[in-house]
């Protein structure tokens, strides 16, 4: 489908996608980014897990902080960690925080598990979503739902690039807590077109 | 956070200490601040830079400009474009006579020659005796055919025509027997209103530069200031919006409230160029700051903004509009 390098679509991409297009559009095809102190904590978290180690805890095998990447879907990543349990693999993302609303987690989860299956060779069926601020892991079923719901996106994504045609934004309850918020100016589409001079 | 003047004249040396600015001279440290706490530098004197501080002024985006004594601006330190292809590919594909560059000139023109008009109605309200009608009049007939004008050209005329009625009552504006006004110098100012307007000209552009770079613009494309100056600047048109709004409000506060005496100024022999003393800087400046973090409502997103965030607010809504998110671009107007 996609074979030049700089073409593969992040895997975080599905989570913002999901979370909204437009902001999607502004980090990866205007290479918008703003360091607020979720991202920058979420930064150094991530640091911490992307050391690359590998261990065995008594029947877990356990690599962290490798490259994920799949042909078929052009979608590449890293991993904040895989596990090996009898024979199965299980993509494992940390996040910073509480489960939020949007569910985008399980998006970016299956993303690596569609990568992960390419590289192994094997059926993905679960994958799990590590959350930092509860310590609580959550199990993501990667059924034939979500896995058509990330190829959707993924798709949606690549047309996006190759269009350079953002989906404008919309205002939303998601709103408040998104970074860009002050170089996006979500209701502004609304507020100019209401305004008389 | 706030914009940092260097004013010494001889022999300062800007560096940089751990994370912090330093400015010496005379072997004596005249400023020791974090970097973090900086949102622009200004350079008026004379400074040398060590490599490190002007490497760390482009990594971490801090804008830098050099203006001179009698406010010619010279030009900034240019940080690495943003990665944002897709605005300036925007603001390309609208140069020269295009429906939203047109658009674009419009919205500038009618921004400064509506503060202007404002300018002149509140202060007509607030002293009747003066005789600001006729100046009035010769702006509102700028203004009105603004909209029906469709040439690039026509639109920079009516501008002319509007900025000259507004300077031709500029004088009658100045309540101080100290102080005349007779008609827009440049290049340099030869008496004090002229050297005021320059100097803070060039710190607004300065700081509508910073505005126009952090939002992605390729900074040497603009629409209105493209053929006039031959130096094609966004900057310069965006500008046009808030001259009357800050500097103009600012110098005439400056002067009417007797903030500045003609004892602040210096005038140099045969070129006549007139420019503040050192005490007379640092109240500008001072004036000049306090201003920008001076508090409105914007009247499009309704909600409270300091003049500094406007400059990026203005620079974000033109970028919207150039991507064809919004229907318009509005000009900053205050009543
Ligand atoms: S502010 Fe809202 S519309 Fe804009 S990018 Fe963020 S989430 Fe999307």
């Amino acid at each position: 489908m996609i074979n030049q390098e700089e073409n593969y679509i992040p895997i975080a991409a599905l989570n913002h996608y999901a979370y909204c297009p437009h902001r999607c559009g502004r980090m990866f095809c205007m290479g918008d980014f703003i360091d607020n102190q979720y991202t920058i904590e979420g930064t150094s978290l991530h640091e911490r897990v992307h050391t690359v180690t590998q261990e065995n805890r008594e029947y877990t095998w356990q690599v962290r902080a490798i490259w994920l990447k799949s042909e078929k879907y052009g979608l590449i990543g890293k991993s904040d960690l895989i596990e090996s349990e009898k024979g199965e693999f299980y993509p494992v993302e940390y996040k910073r925080g509480k489960k939020d609303d949007w569910n985008n987690d399980a998006l970016q989860v299956c993303g690596q598990a569609l990568c992960l299956e390419e590289m192994t060779g094997k059926k993905i069926t679960t994958g799990y979503v590590y959350y930092a601020h509860s310590h609580q892991r959550q199990e993501v079923k990667i059924d034939k739902n979500l896995r058509e719901k990330a190829i959707a996106i993924i798709s949606a994504i690549q047309t996006m690039i190759a269009t350079e045609k953002i989906p404008p934004p919309v205002y939303h309850p998601g709103c408040k807590g998104c970074s860009l918020y002050s170089h996006c100016l979500p209701q502004a589409i609304k507020k100019v077109k209401e305004y008389r001079e | 956070m706030g914009t940092i003047y260097i004013t010494q004249e001889y022999n300062s040396f800007i560096g940089k200490s751990d994370e912090r600015l330093t400015v010496k001279a005379n072997k004596k440290t005249l400023l020791d601040i974090p970097l973090i706490k900086i949102d622009g530098l200004v350079i008026m004197g004379q400074a040398t830079m060590s490599p490190d501080i002007i490497k760390e002024l482009l990594d971490r985006k801090i804008p830098l400009s050099f203006v001179t004594a009698t406010g010619k601006y010279r030009g900034c330190l240019q940080p690495e474009l943003s990665k944002n292809i897709l605005i300036r590919k925007a603001q390309w594909l609208a140069a020269g006579e295009t429906e939203i560059s047109i658009h674009l000139v419009k919205g500038f023109v009618r921004g400064k020659l509506k503060n202007y008009r404002h300018l002149l109605m509140r202060r007509r309200r607030e002293y009747p005796e003066l005789n600001l009608d006729a100046g009035i009049n010769k702006l509102e007939q700028a203004i009105l055919p603004i909209d029906l004008t469709n040439k690039i050209d026509s639109l920079r005329g009516l501008e002319g025509a509007g900025s000259a009625a507004y300077f031709g009552c500029f004088n009658q504006l100045i309540q101080n027997p100290n102080f005349k006004f007779k008609s827009r110098v440049r290049r340099p100012p030869t008496d004090p209103v002229n050297s005021l307007l320059s100097l803070g000209y060039s710190l607004l552009r300065h700081d509508v530069q910073s505005a126009v770079n952090i939002v992605g613009f390729d900074p040497y494309l603009g629409y209105l200031h493209y053929q006039r100056y031959g130096r094609p600047s966004l900057a310069l048109d965006l500008m046009e919006e808030f001259r009357p709004l800050i500097v103009d409000a600012m110098v005439l506060n400056a002067i009417n409230k007797n903030l500045l005496t003609p004892n602040e100024f210096n005038s140099e022999p045969i070129s006549n160029a007139v420019s503040l003393t050192k005490e007379g800087l640092k109240i500008f400046l001072r004036l000049y700051e306090q201003k920008k973090q001076s508090k409105f409502k914007h009247p499009v997103l309704k909600r409270q903004c300091t003049y500094q965030e406007a400059f990026e607010i203005q620079a974000r809504l033109m970028g919207k509009y150039l991507m064809q998110e919004t229907d318009k671009y509005p000009p900053l107007i205050l009543k």
